[in-house]
């Protein structure tokens, strides 16, 4: 492209001075020079199929990176930091741990009113103790989430006083917030489980948020010990 | 190499018009005899008391329809509702909302926007409210996994009457995801007129029973 635009001073002059010699820079890219002297030769059969299968390689390895594109299930995918239970597991704009787990097959929760009021689980409650301190900035955790051995996920019980959770005070930098949050499932669903928490979204959606993923320890034997040990009734701390 | 045979033994090339031919006959056949023609719709199932309707994110019972009415607070005139009891197992992978009834909306995968229509039309004071009201705590959520039972709840005008029989036209969920399309619950819907509407997938007939209980 170069060469044909603008190739008067470039092809005229060579006659008298070698172009190895020419000190002004960039006429040494310009190798397409000579071959408009007259010895023009058709490009060898061997780079015409070097050429074509260049071509075919870059074109299949561009097909095939499409394997590794990521899904749009990706793209607004939170940035997870994992951990087990009684471990501190930092995200990068929280940190948070899991202290117990609880079952129980009602919850008791303080009202207004001063009377208790009491819930019972169409499955199982699981009661999770959370505790969550801000790097920086304080700020709320979204409704938490349990995913399942199962792959199932469900969102904390609205069933309990959402003011008696881990979703309703800020969570600050430089002390440790502590609560709990509810879930209700079938009992079987608890193998294998881990708890999802994020900062609450508001009004932004933001495509790649943190998340911090704790493993709750359970295993099949565990679930089930849990499970048949289940409380009949979980009295819920009323606010601090 | 041997030169290609000479004169009468080559044959005049007739497999590609022949095959086109063939092609343009086989299709024009078919138009002609309406087989590109929309299939006919399948009516929906019409379906009554206790039937089940699978909804592909929901499996739905309907259990019953009744008229209820809570007590005044403070000496007001008593509340008259008119409520749907449904039994829902979610069987998607999330947690789903109860939702409103539809209005419209394509997207979403709560229960009540698969719930396309009820005739005769009830209006109510303030349009139907869904929730799940067992065991203490009133729940929106629908749980993988967990029946949980629903009301389609209307508070009634004062002097509004009441129907015999409610028909609900229930709408079906598929799972959609595409390049574009964040993926989720969508209702199935089919073209009418250019324009696309949920399909109905049954009609679910209910006697209201004046002043009933909850089972």
């Amino acid at each position: 492209m170069n060469v044909s635009s603008r190739p008067q001073p470039e092809t005229l002059p060579p006659s008298p001075s070698r172009p190895e010699n020419n000190p002004r820079p960039g006429s040494r890219s310009r190798s397409g020079a000579p071959a408009r002297r007259g010895t023009t030769a058709p490009p060898s059969r061997w780079r015409t199929a070097g050429a074509v299968l260049a071509g075919i390689a870059l074109a299949a390895s561009a097909v095939g990176l499409q394997a590794f594109r990521s899904g749009i299930d990706d793209h607004d995918a939170p940035l997870t930091s994992t951990g087990d239970i009684d471990e501190e597991v930092t995200g990068s704009r929280f940190s948070a741990r899991v202290k117990a787990v609880h079952a129980a097959k009602a919850i008791a929760a303080p009202k207004p009113g001063g009377e208790r009021e009491r819930v019972t689980a169409k499955g199982i409650f699981v009661i999770v103790e959370v505790g969550a301190t801000a790097t920086w900035e304080p700020q709320r955790l979204g409704p938490p989430r349990l995913l399942t051995g199962g792959g199932h996920r469900y969102v904390s019980s609205d069933r309990v006083d959402q003011t008696l959770t881990i979703t309703n005070p800020y969570i600050q930098p430089g002390w440790w917030t502590e609560g709990v949050t509810v879930f209700e499932i079938p009992p079987g669903e608890l193998p294998d489980s881990r708890i999802l928490l994020a900062p609450s979204s508001g009004f932004i959606v933001e495509p790649n948020g943190p998340e911090i993923e704790i493993d709750l320890g359970l295993d099949e034997a565990a679930a089930r010990r849990l499970t048949s040990t289940a409380k009949d009734v979980y009295e819920l701390a009323s606010r601090t | 190499m041997t030169p290609p045979p000479e004169g009468p033994t080559r044959r005049r090339p007739i497999a590609v018009p022949l095959v086109a031919l063939v092609t343009i006959a086989g299709l024009g056949a078919t138009a002609a005899l309406g087989g590109f023609a929309t299939a006919a719709e399948k009516p929906p199932k019409r379906l009554g008391q206790g039937s089940t309707v699978d909804q592909e994110q929901f499996t739905t019972t309907f259990v019953g329809s009744r008229t209820l009415s809570e007590p005044g607070l403070f000496g007001s005139p008593a509340k008259r509702f008119l409520e749907i009891e449904l039994r829902v197992v979610n069987k998607g992978d999330e947690t789903a909302s109860t939702g409103l009834l539809y209005e419209g909306t394509l997207a979403g995968g709560s229960l009540g926007t698969s719930l396309l229509k009820i005739t005769p039309a009830i209006k109510g004071k303030y349009g139907a409210s869904l929730f799940s009201p067992t065991g203490g705590g009133e729940s929106t959520q629908l749980h993988p996994a967990l029946p949980t039972s629903v009301v389609v709840k209307y508070e009634l005008e004062d002097k509004q009457r009441i129907p015999k029989q409610l028909t609900i036209d229930v709408g079906k969920y598929e799972w959609r995801e595409g390049v574009t399309l964040a993926p989720g619950w969508f209702l199935v819907t089919e073209e009418d007129g250019g324009k696309e509407k949920p399909v109905v997938t049954a009609q679910v007939t209910l006697p209201v029973v004046p002043k009933g209980t909850r089972s």
